[in-house]
């Protein structure tokens, strides 16, 4: 178990923010910083996973040769991925038992799930191609895409390095010039997260992340670069207060880079989560002291991130099946995220639990070997 | 399908008939509203492009093809009323979408396509996930404004009719709140819930819903298509008697 750090809190940070922001309609959801901001949680989480990625890469990867690298990076990506198709089809079956037990058809239709029951040969194609994805459960998708890419980061930065960020910037602008994006299948339509443009944020958080380079840059420069964000949140922060965003009409072709667009990550909400990165970056030494019991909890969280990504994304759900059958309480609303959040510290306490079982069984040598099998 | 001249296009259109089955009272369907992007565009013999955007009753589940879909059935009617018109209607929905994610997306697909004109369906989500009337009023609300303010037409879809939800607060809640947006904004509503109440009441051996009961079926798609399609046309035919405002 790591020591808790500035990635892990933010991380658990933004896992809860998530957790409440896909829970429509709840009252809590007004407390969360996408109240205040341009750029919301999920940019938050896909920069600190390019940050979690030059960590490892500059870290215990360090000396792994290139093929090991890639074979161990391939192996996150395909456990993530075998996360994401086991949730989804966890909250198939959620949504499949709550609408048999409570006589109510219309939860089959919950978050583009209705493929699956009306047109189930081509869904099931489409869930494991992530083709399909269900409204809330379109982040680890991304997720995915990015991990399984995440060997050509790290060899790019260790091979060619200057070329790294000009390949990422180029499939960016790309992207945002042309509107080019990932299909969905079977239901027609796009990726909500669309990866060609999302990597960028992933390669910058990975960049900003090291000692060297643009990391070092924004390490040297920390100060002026705080001042410089400050002007850039604050306008976020109208901007969100007053709903405003620009008219396509009326700005020059090619237009997503111009507007607010999320599926794109338009320039607007990148340059604003990099502005909340640069003010809030090396704040968690002061708030730790402040609130010591909290950051732990949030470190922890972070620790487990894909564990409890995979819990808070069917606690949600949960959630609002509740707020279905018991209608939109503040008093209900506070129960689901009080519950929600603690069930999420459970679970990942329990995976360390059982990782430090596991690393307690191992020092034992008298013991059979099967009994760290757990 | 060619676009037409102007002066072909300075006929007034007619609102076509209903069929038999899907037949109901002007009232019941919608008080007409301008649709002025899509009268100018008309006017100039361009093509009309839609953007179809809500949840499963835009994206057909149900209908027994993708043809069958009210986008689909709505585009033929349309074109086939204003002759001579070249019509596009790009079907995005998304099963079990609430309206606010629907925002999220309108202003993707404005941004990528340009359209004439949205026809946003929306509130049955929003009713059963307990979306706060008020929170549902305000995301729907800022996106009209913001389609007005990109000289885009907007067309509500109002919530469907069925027997399970008729008594549900939040139901009624936000079909109200779809109804007071409308009037307040002076936009067009179509009041899916009154045409399919008033074929349910008549013609009671109509069926208009999928083995579900919840789904539209082919009748319930076209007899959507249609009131949509009557709507739009009585919309344009009064915008005609008006001067065009932008």
């Amino acid at each position: 178990m790591r020591a808790p750090n500035e990635i892990d809190f933010w991380r658990g940070f933004a896992l809860v923010t998530i957790f409440i922001n896909h829970i429509p309609g709840i009252y809590f959801e007004r407390f969360t910083f996408r109240n205040v901001s341009l750029s919301d949680s999920a940019e938050l989480f896909v920069f600190l996973a390019g940050c979690a990625l030059r960590i490892l890469v500059d870290g215990a990867a360090r000396a792994l040769p290139a093929q090991w690298l890639v074979f161990r990076l391939e192996a996150r990506a395909f456990h993530v991925y075998v996360a994401q198709v086991f949730v989804t089809e966890m909250a198939i079956a959620l949504l499949a038992a709550a609408a048999f037990l409570l006589d109510a058809p219309y939860l089959l239709d919950w978050h583009n799930t209705s493929a699956v029951f009306n047109d189930p040969v081509r869904a099931h194609i489409g869930l494991v191609l992530l083709t399909h994805q269900l409204g809330y459960f379109n982040i680890l998708p991304l997720y995915v895409v990015l991990l399984f890419i995440a060997p050509a980061v790290a060899l790019l930065h260790r091979y060619a390095r200057v070329l790294l960020p000009l390949v990422s910037f180029g499939i960016y602008a790309w992207s945002l010039i042309s509107g080019v994006n990932l299909p969905t299948w079977p239901v027609e339509g796009t990726w909500f997260l669309n990866p060609l443009t999302w990597q960028f944020i992933y390669v910058l958080g990975f960049l900003m992340a090291g000692a060297d380079g643009i990391g070092g840059f924004a390490r040297r420069h920390h100060s002026v670069l705080r001042w410089l964000a400050l002007p850039v949140v604050l306008l976020g922060a109208y901007v969100a207060f007053t709903n405003f965003s620009p008219d396509p009409v009326d700005v020059p072709e090619p237009k997503l880079l111009f507007t607010f667009d999320k599926t794109f990550l338009a320039p607007a909400r990148l340059i604003h989560s990099l502005a909340l990165a640069a003010i809030f970056a090396g704040t968690f030494k002061i708030i730790r002291p402040w609130i010591p019991r909290s950051s732990e909890f949030l470190c922890l969280l972070g620790r487990n991130s894909l564990n409890v990504f995979c819990a808070l994304s069917l606690l949600s759900l949960m959630g609002q099946i509740l707020r279905f059958i018991f209608g939109g309480y503040v008093a209900l609303d506070a129960l689901i995220v009080i519950l929600g959040i603690l069930l999420m510290g459970f679970i990942a306490w329990a995976a360390e639990w059982r990782e430090r079982l596991r690393a307690d069984l191992a020092k034992k040598p008298d013991l059979p070997p099967h009994s760290s099998a757990f | 399908m060619a676009a037409p001249h102007a002066e072909d296009a300075s006929v007034p259109p007619v609102a076509p008939p209903m069929s038999p089955p899907c037949d109901v009272p002007a009232a019941d369907i919608a008080a007409p509203a301008t649709l002025p992007n899509v009268t100018q565009a008309l006017q100039k013999g361009e093509k009309v492009r839609i953007l179809a955007i809500g949840s499963s009753s835009t994206l057909g589940w149900g209908a027994s093809s993708k043809s069958r879909s009210y986008p689909s059935q709505l585009e033929v009617i349309l074109e086939h009323a204003l002759k001579g018109v070249d019509i596009v209607i790009v079907n995005r929905g998304v099963a079990g979408e609430v309206a606010e994610d629907t925002a999220e997306r309108i202003k993707s697909e404005v941004a990528l396509r340009k359209p004439d004109l949205v026809l946003w369906q929306l509130g049955t989500n929003d009713a059963l996930a307990r979306v706060p009337p008020q929170d549902f009023e305000n995301t729907v609300r800022s996106t009209i404004d913001w389609l007005k303010d990109n000289r885009i037409d907007v067309v509500l879809v109002g919530v469907q009719y069925t027997s399970r939800l008729t008594r549900d607060p939040n139901y009624v809640a936000i079909r109200d709140s779809l109804q007071k947006i409308a009037a307040e904004e002076n936009i067009l509503y179509v009041r899916r819930y009154d045409a399919m109440r008033f074929i349910a009441q008549r013609r009671a051996n109509l069926q208009l819903m999928a083995s579900d009961n919840f789904h539209l079926n082919d009748l319930g798609y076209q007899c959507m298509a249609e009131h949509v399609a009557h709507a739009m046309i009585v919309s344009l035919f009064v915008k005609r008697l008006r001067p065009i405002q932008n």
